[in-house]
């Protein structure tokens, strides 16, 4: 609890510096997010990790050349070497025998080692101010101060609009660049405007996230937004909010107990959000397709136990009433399955249970009927297109008659011109 | 004499130093159902690329209508592979055939009630009208085929690059393309279809292009689909020539030079 009440002090904004940590986190946060969507959809999720580590040795180049730690003066030197490292990968990739994994884990590791050699130069000189440029490497919030904030904003007021202004330009080239390019929209200037704002988004983020960690910022809240929604539009909002928030907690964490670095903090609650999305997303997640397994296995069960009823009912012809041990005969159904399912019978008024006696419902005889229907047809149709023999279609009528839907159904019996019996001469009860 | 359709003079784009496609030469009427036919690699799609300005050919031009690419895009419609996208990508049906009207409004204006008129239409012709609002992500192989379609007719176009549109698509859905294809001949337009399968193309074309990187043959069926062309076409490369190609590659020769 003490943990909690100390987070939440952070969003009392009683320390003057937590304002400019909250709104700093957030503008960075949502801005990567937005960005982010089109770099997930281009699948350019792994150019993201080579713009973040070849920003470092921009940054160091640019404080040994300005000798102090002016925020606008790193980021132009992160932009450059950035924007550098995604032209060399492309280049590579287009211009020579060695693939896009290749170059990528090449310019990565070259472009990251250089930047930690001159960090490492840095540091060994007596320059004050250099001090504290190691926190680019798994980034700090609290280091952000109200002048980076204008900044921040300025430049994410532009990116936004941006991306706004040419959504359409984007989307399309992100589905089918070829297409794009046929109806005469201008892909490179598209791609290039793209890919500055990445850059750009990553340079100005790296102080707060770090560089190490800075791509997953950039992927993995649209990566989490996907299991929400099949809309564009819809994933671009979701994952501005997933990593804005994300942003924000992850902060507030770092900040409320000094010396841990904001990096890893902002991603691992963009982690946690990430893997929530998988299991509870609306579109494909887990959650959803564990209760569609469920409501699956209900469907099965009850089609299973009302369909027992059809057959004694036709081969019982002095009684409609059956005792559980009679049904039990006449299912091949363990007894607690078959209990479960006349209970889930009784609750959907398929049946009427009266001095221990099961009796079908009207609507319950109608049920029985469908789903033997559904059976037979389906047996008949696959002896036909599948020529198969009459004793080879009922196991796999078993499985499919629970899956046959009204439309189908009607299909099927055009399909087979209403056939009065099935391949082992049983009536199709219509 | 009636303006071609699609003019291309010497027409050669190289990829990795080799020419895919070499001194393509010819002209296509217009009004025709034209077939693409060529064997695997023989360079049919990128001719279909080039024609649409997609890959910059290296040496040669291209007339539309008898004027260049730019004056007439809007009147020309490229329908790409469908395997060329990722058919997982966040979009519905609609989304997809509204880009077909792009052409026209392009980056910034608003689609108004006339576009919305246009694509729903479109989708009715391609018998997809009831599948808008269905996710790209759950249709199947000819339902896909019909969206791109569906797309290019949104365009509105006189001209249509169609690459490979019966490949992976049910008997059904072939039937309906064809009969489209046949309707919208009929209606004056032009179609460029890249083909491979040599036992339809007979019946669907009316005029063919055969193509092995160079050009076999090009005229109207009946003159140019026999068995001489077919054997040179299909009867793998000429020897010589896909020698003097891999020259050109290995000791990195131009093809042309100034």
């Amino acid at each position: 609890m003490k943990f909690l009440q100390e987070i939440a002090s952070f969003f009392t904004f009683s320390e003057p510096n937590v304002q400019v940590v909250f709104w700093g986190s957030l503008i960075l946060c949502s801005i990567s997010g937005l960005v982010g969507t089109f770099t997930l959809l281009r699948k350019r999720s792994l150019i993201g990790d080579v713009i973040s580590h070849s920003v470092l040795p921009g940054i160091a180049l640019a404080f040994i050349i300005g000798q102090k730690k002016d925020l606008v003066f790193l980021i132009i030197g992160a932009t450059i070497t950035g924007w550098i490292s995604t032209y060399l990968v492309d280049y590579i990739t287009k211009h020579s025998k060695i693939k896009n994994d290749t170059a990528i884990a090449l310019i990565l590791s070259v472009f990251f080692g250089i930047g930690i050699l001159l960090l490492t130069n840095i540091q060994h000189t007596d320059n004050a101010s250099q001090s504290g440029l190691d926190q680019f490497i798994f980034g700090r919030a609290s280091a952000m101060n109200s002048s980076d904030i204008w900044l921040f904003s300025v430049v994410g007021v532009i990116i936004t609009a941006l991306i706004i202004v040419f959504f359409r330009g984007f989307s399309l080239l992100s589905f089918d660049e070829n297409f794009s390019e046929s109806i005469g929209f201008p892909n490179e200037i598209l791609k290039l405007l793209l890919s500055i704002t990445t850059v750009i988004t990553v340079a100005m983020g790296v102080q707060a996230v770090g560089v190490v960690l800075m791509s997953a910022l950039l992927i993995t809240p649209a990566a989490a937004a996907r299991f929400w929604t099949n809309s564009i539009i819809r994933l671009a909002i979701l994952a501005v909010i997933f990593s804005g928030v994300s942003g924000v907690l992850g902060s507030a964490i770092s900040y409320t107990y000094n010396g841990m670095p904001t990096g890893p903090w902002i991603v691992v609650t963009v982690t946690i959000v990430a893997l929530a999305s998988a299991f509870a997303g609306s579109k494909s997640g887990l959650l959803r397709k564990y209760l569609q397994q469920k409501r699956n296995n209900t469907k099965i069960l009850r089609e299973n136990t009302i369909k027992l009823f059809y057959g004694l009912n036709t081969s019982d012809s002095h009684t409609k009433r059956f005792s559980f041990h009679r049904i039990w005969e006449e299912s091949k159904m363990q007894k607690a399955t078959l209990r479960k399912g006349l209970k889930l019978l009784g609750r959907n008024g398929l049946v009427d249970f009266s001095n221990g006696l099961y009796e079908t419902t009207d609507e319950g005889t109608k049920e029985a009927r469908a789903i033997v229907r559904k059976h037979r047809l389906w047996e008949l149709y696959i002896a036909r297109y599948m020529h198969l023999q009459p004793d080879h279609v009922h196991d796999d009528a078993e499985g499919i008659e629970h899956v046959i839907t009204p439309e189908i159904e009607r299909e099927l019996e055009k399909e087979l011109d209403f056939p009065k019996l099935d391949p082992h001469n049983s009536e199709i009860p219509y | 004499m009636i303006t071609p359709s699609v003019e291309t003079h010497n027409l050669t784009v190289i990829y990795d130093k080799k020419p895919a496609i070499w001194n393509i030469d010819f002209t296509l009427p217009v009004g025709k159902i034209i077939g693409v036919m060529g064997p695997n690699g023989s360079g049919k799609s990128t001719l279909l690329k080039a024609i649409m300005g997609i890959v910059e050919p290296n040496i040669g031009y291209t007339k539309l209508f008898d004027q260049d690419l730019d004056k007439v895009r809007n009147r020309i419609s490229y329908v790409p592979q469908r395997q060329s996208v990722d058919w997982d990508f966040p979009a519905s049906v609609w989304d997809v055939v509204a880009m077909g009207r792009f052409a026209t409004k392009g980056l910034f204006k608003r689609l108004d009630s006339n576009d919305k008129t246009i694509i729903q239409d479109s989708l009715e012709k391609v018998k997809m009208g009831s599948f808008a609002k269905r996710q790209i992500s759950q249709l199947s192989g000819g339902q896909q085929q019909r969206v791109f379609l569906a797309r290019a007719l949104a365009q509105q176009a006189d001209l249509y690059l169609m690459d490979e549109p019966f490949v992976g698509v049910d008997a059904a859905t072939e039937q309906a393309i064809i009969t489209l294809l046949k309707s919208m001949r009929d209606e004056g337009k032009t179609l460029l279809v890249v083909h491979h399968d040599l036992h339809t193309a007979q019946d669907y074309f009316e005029h063919m292009v055969l193509l092995n990187s160079r050009l076999v043959a090009v005229g109207p069926t009946d003159k140019v689909f026999n068995k001489e062309t077919l054997t040179e076409t299909y009867g793998g490369t000429l020897t010589t020539l896909s020698k003097v190609a891999n020259l050109l590659k290995e000791k990195d020769f131009p093809m042309r030079h100034k």
